[in-house]
């Protein structure tokens, strides 16, 4: 079980920072903000620190989860303030508290998916979208490190929960649940399976963003905890 | 952010080298601000962020009131066709607005590969790249760095080049441009004015005409410019402006650590080292400001890393006392301490052991040249029993990597002196053999060797460069000596390092020859997969330029060189002394053991002196 956890948002110029670039600026951060953390392994000694379901290249979120282990230079309450000034645009701590579950236990995650048209959203969308998520199944081709022929089938449908839609001029916005973990749905390869079954939809381009997480029966993952530390903060959607 | 941009930056590699918002990258409100100035960097996000003379210069200029620095850097060929594609002119990555109309547009120009990516960036930022049809609403170029002591070849494209140290000179370049702006002066006027600045030099006030054997015959000013521009220095180290608050890149970087600057200049007069002259006089940092500027930096960081650079870090002389005083601060928070560029002459195993407990890399050592007469003839202060003595303190304290560079086609070279360098490399083999603890455990022995480039204000300048086919020549034969699996030999390619040839020492002629490549498509020339040799070649048939003109053509004591204008304090004579003393092997003492009198003193001011 890990320690402390860091809920932080992920946006603007900060969405094109790599996973691992992520984890080498945090732990910058916290020896620039004089918070010193637990180190693991017992020949090179480096800094712990876990992300949550790594987010990809040029997708923002809202609710990005961080663990470390608080050993001293300031109490977990403390942590956000001395934290946010060291970080870079883009990057920033909502809060930190306990963690209360490992992130193992993460279900799906729910994003705010912006399908762009240039020349305006298509007639029937909407309809044309349902049509395609009620069916029984939904195959797509993806690319896989481990298959011989590089590519592996994955069916899209059970990895899908509910969702709605939006409609304004040049955008349909689609919050949905996709699965996080084990295996994931990446909203790229969602975007690829609107393109490719409905050739009309296919969007000029696609902006993703985490807005929640759910844990695997569906409930909000550690919602509570993520409840009071935003409750307070202004602006926070 | 620009909408144009979202669509394209996930379909490059590596874009958060676009993006910009790193840690303490400087924001400025746009209605305080009423000078921009685009610093660019005429190669990849990477290279260019690991520069401390940009850092250096953002800092100041971002510190002036009223002035907003912003970094440039060239985007990578992917980047590169995709704006092209979009029309997203360049961009400043702070604010990322186009740099079409800012004030200033400065390159730091390191290597001459990089030319045509300065005009590559100016086009990519819709500036046309010739300085004769910018008009007044387009930014002043200015350029600085190693390459401005020739900019020659760049004279048709840059406006003002700076030389020498930046500090100082670019605050003066600055106001000069408020005052004129106050006092509505033309694009012309200005530069008349700023002339008159001491270091800097701006090239269209300078007619050149020339011989008809192509070399130069006159350089005249005119309106007023001085005849000679000499280059700027700080006095006082100590006092100058450090960044230890400097932007920490979100992403890998070359060189991805603290970098502690400990002294400018050096002391030991290699012959072929450019950088050796052009950084005199030696001025060096106290103790006490490089222990408080390494811990700053490293707590404004978080880097776990510091590297003390210099030219030749081995010759500073607390350098015990310093990493006494660094490793107090670093060793309880594992902070690690590195020392590039160590003399084997001086190079001490007990002070290595103390800053490397932690990881043991290899060693690097620079002889040069595998022979001691021409150690000697290039002025390369190092013995072999140096070499080899560091070696068996090496091995015998648990090092099993050793690179060994070198360079083919210094002058005086002879086949002798090429086997001296299979020779050197075997008996560290040898070495190694006698005083590892573990022979199983073997050792790597890498040996390089680079093709000499013969550079301005150098006492080389003068000598050409052998022929590429001799070169090739070279290395088949150092390669058919290198007998043992051991040692691992890798060499450059000609091909390069003959262009650099040419530009290093080019003339004004050249403009139109880089200008025609860079139309055919060069760019990121020092880039293998994007240089190309063919197409240079055959740009100079076209343009009617012969290249071995640059190269293989020695230059006579009298000839006027086409950098004469050009200054960095030290006397021509001493560098052609320098030149002869290398025909006959003779060494020249290095400035700590005796003042050869090369002249760079005489930029200090009155009180100060060299090394102190």
């Amino acid at each position: 079980m890990s320690d402390q956890r860091l809920l932080f948002r992920k946006e603007g110029r900060a969405i094109y920072i790599s996973h691992l670039d992520l984890m080498r600026t945090f732990q910058r951060a916290f020896l620039r903000a004089g918070i010193s953390i637990r180190h693991v392994g017992k020949f090179n000694p480096h800094p712990f620190i876990s992300v949550a379901v790594p987010l990809s290249l040029g997708f923002s979120s809202q609710c990005e989860l961080l663990d470390f282990g608080l050993e001293g230079g300031c109490t977990l309450e403390e942590v956000p303030a001395r934290l946010n000034p060291a970080l870079p645009e883009g990057l920033t701590i909502l809060g930190a508290y306990e963690a209360s579950r490992p992130t193992k236990e993460i279900g799906k995650l729910i994003w705010r998916l912006e399908l762009l048209y240039d020349s305006g959203v298509p007639q029937g969308a909407e309809e044309q979208l349902t049509a395609l998520f009620s069916r029984p199944a939904l195959v797509m081709q993806k690319k896989s490190k481990k298959a011989k022929s590089g590519f592996t089938t994955v069916d899209l449908i059970p990895l899908m929960g509910a969702y709605r839609m939006e409609r304004s001029e040049e955008a349909l916005t689609l919050t949905i649940a996709l699965a996080g973990q084990n295996p994931g749905l990446n909203p790229t390869l969602l975007g690829e399976a609107i393109g490719q079954e409905c050739p009309g939809l296919k969007p000029d381009f696609l902006r993703a963003c985490r807005v929640d997480i759910l844990d695997q029966s569906g409930e909000r993952f550690e919602g509570a905890q993520r409840d009071a530390l935003t409750a307070g903060l202004a602006g926070t959607e | 952010m620009n909408p144009k941009l979202e669509r394209i930056l996930p379909r490059v590699q590596k874009p958060a080298r676009y993006t910009g918002g790193e840690y303490h990258a400087v924001v400025k409100d746009k209605a305080q601000v009423n000078l921009r100035f685009a610093f660019c960097f005429p190669d990849t996000y990477e290279i260019g962020m690991s520069n401390l003379g940009m850092r250096i210069l953002y800092g100041i200029m971002n510190e002036m009131e009223g002035v907003w620095c912003e970094r440039v850097f060239a985007p990578w060929i992917d980047m590169e066709e995709e704006m092209r594609k979009a029309d997203i002119p360049l961009y400043g990555l702070e604010s990322g607005d186009p740099i079409t109309h800012f004030d200033f547009v400065g390159f730091s120009l390191g290597y001459e590969m990089a030319y045509t990516n300065l005009l590559n960036m100016l086009d990519l930022a819709h500036i046309p790249v010739l300085a004769a049809e910018r008009g007044e609403e387009f930014p002043i170029v200015v350029a600085g760095g190693t390459c401005a002591f020739n900019g020659e070849p760049l004279a048709d494209f840059v406006d003002i080049f700076s030389l020498g140290e930046g500090e100082e000179v670019t605050v003066e370049m600055l106001e000069l441009y408020r005052k004129g702006r106050a006092l509505g002066w033309s694009k012309q006027e200005y530069l008349r004015q700023a002339a008159q600045i001491p270091g800097l030099y701006v090239p269209s006030l300078y007619d050149v005409t020339y011989h008809e054997d192509g070399t130069v015959a006159s350089i005249t000013p005119r309106e007023g410019a001085p005849a000679q521009v000499t280059k700027r220095i700080v006095q006082n180290l100590d006092k100058a402006y450090y960044p230890t608050r400097t932007i920490i890149p979100s992403t890998e970087i070359v060189h991805d650590r603290v970098m502690l600057e400990v002294f400018r200049g050096c002391i030991r007069g290699c012959r072929f080292c450019q950088a050796g002259y052009t950084y005199r006089p030696v001025r060096t940092k106290s103790v006490e400001t490089l222990v408080e500027q390494g811990i700053r930096s490293a707590q404004d960081s978080g880097y776990e890393e510091i590297t003390l650079s210099s030219l030749s870090t081995s010759d500073y002389r607390p350098l015990n006392d310093l990493c006494d005083g660094l490793l107090d601060y670093c060793e309880p928070r594992s902070i690690s301490l590195n020392l590039p560029s160590l003399r084997a002459d001086n190079f001490s195993m007990e002070l290595m052991e103390r800053i490397q407990r932690v990881r043991k890399s290899g060693l690097t050592f620079a002889p040069e040249a595998g022979t001691q007469r021409l150690r000697d003839a290039i002025n390369k202060d190092v013995t072999e029993e140096d070499v080899l003595n560091t070696a068996r303190k090496a091995f015998s304290g648990g090092y099993s990597t050793v690179k060994l560079y070198f360079m083919l086609g210094l002058p005086t070279e002879t086949d002798e002196d090429v086997l001296g360098i299979a020779d050197l490399a075997y008996k560290v083999y040898q070495t190694w053999r006698e005083v590892t603890p573990n022979r199983s455990r073997g050792v790597k022995i890498t040996v390089s060797t680079s093709f000499f480039v013969p550079k301005p204000h150098t006492p080389f300048q003068w000598e050409q460069q052998i022929s590429m086919e001799e070169y090739q020549r070279r290395v088949k034969l150092l390669r058919e000596h290198m007998r043992n699996r051991s040692i691992v030999y890798n060499w450059h390619d000609a091909d390069m390092s003959y262009m650099e040839a040419v530009l290093a020492r080019g003339d004004r002629r050249l403009g139109k020859v880089i200008y025609d490549a860079w139309k055919k498509g060069a760019h990121f020339d020092s880039w293998d997969e994007c240089y190309d040799y063919d197409r240079w070649m055959e740009t100079f048939r076209d343009c009617g330029i012969d290249p071995d003109f640059y190269t293989s053509r020695p230059r006579a004591r009298d000839e006027l060189l086409p950098w004469a204008m050009i200054s960095d304090g030290v006397r021509e004579d001493f560098l052609w002394k320098e030149r002869e003393a290398c025909y006959r092997s003779v060494v020249s003492p290095n400035c700590r053991k005796q003042c050869t009198g090369c002249g760079a003193n005489c930029l200090l001011e009155k009180g100060r002196k060299c090394d102190e």
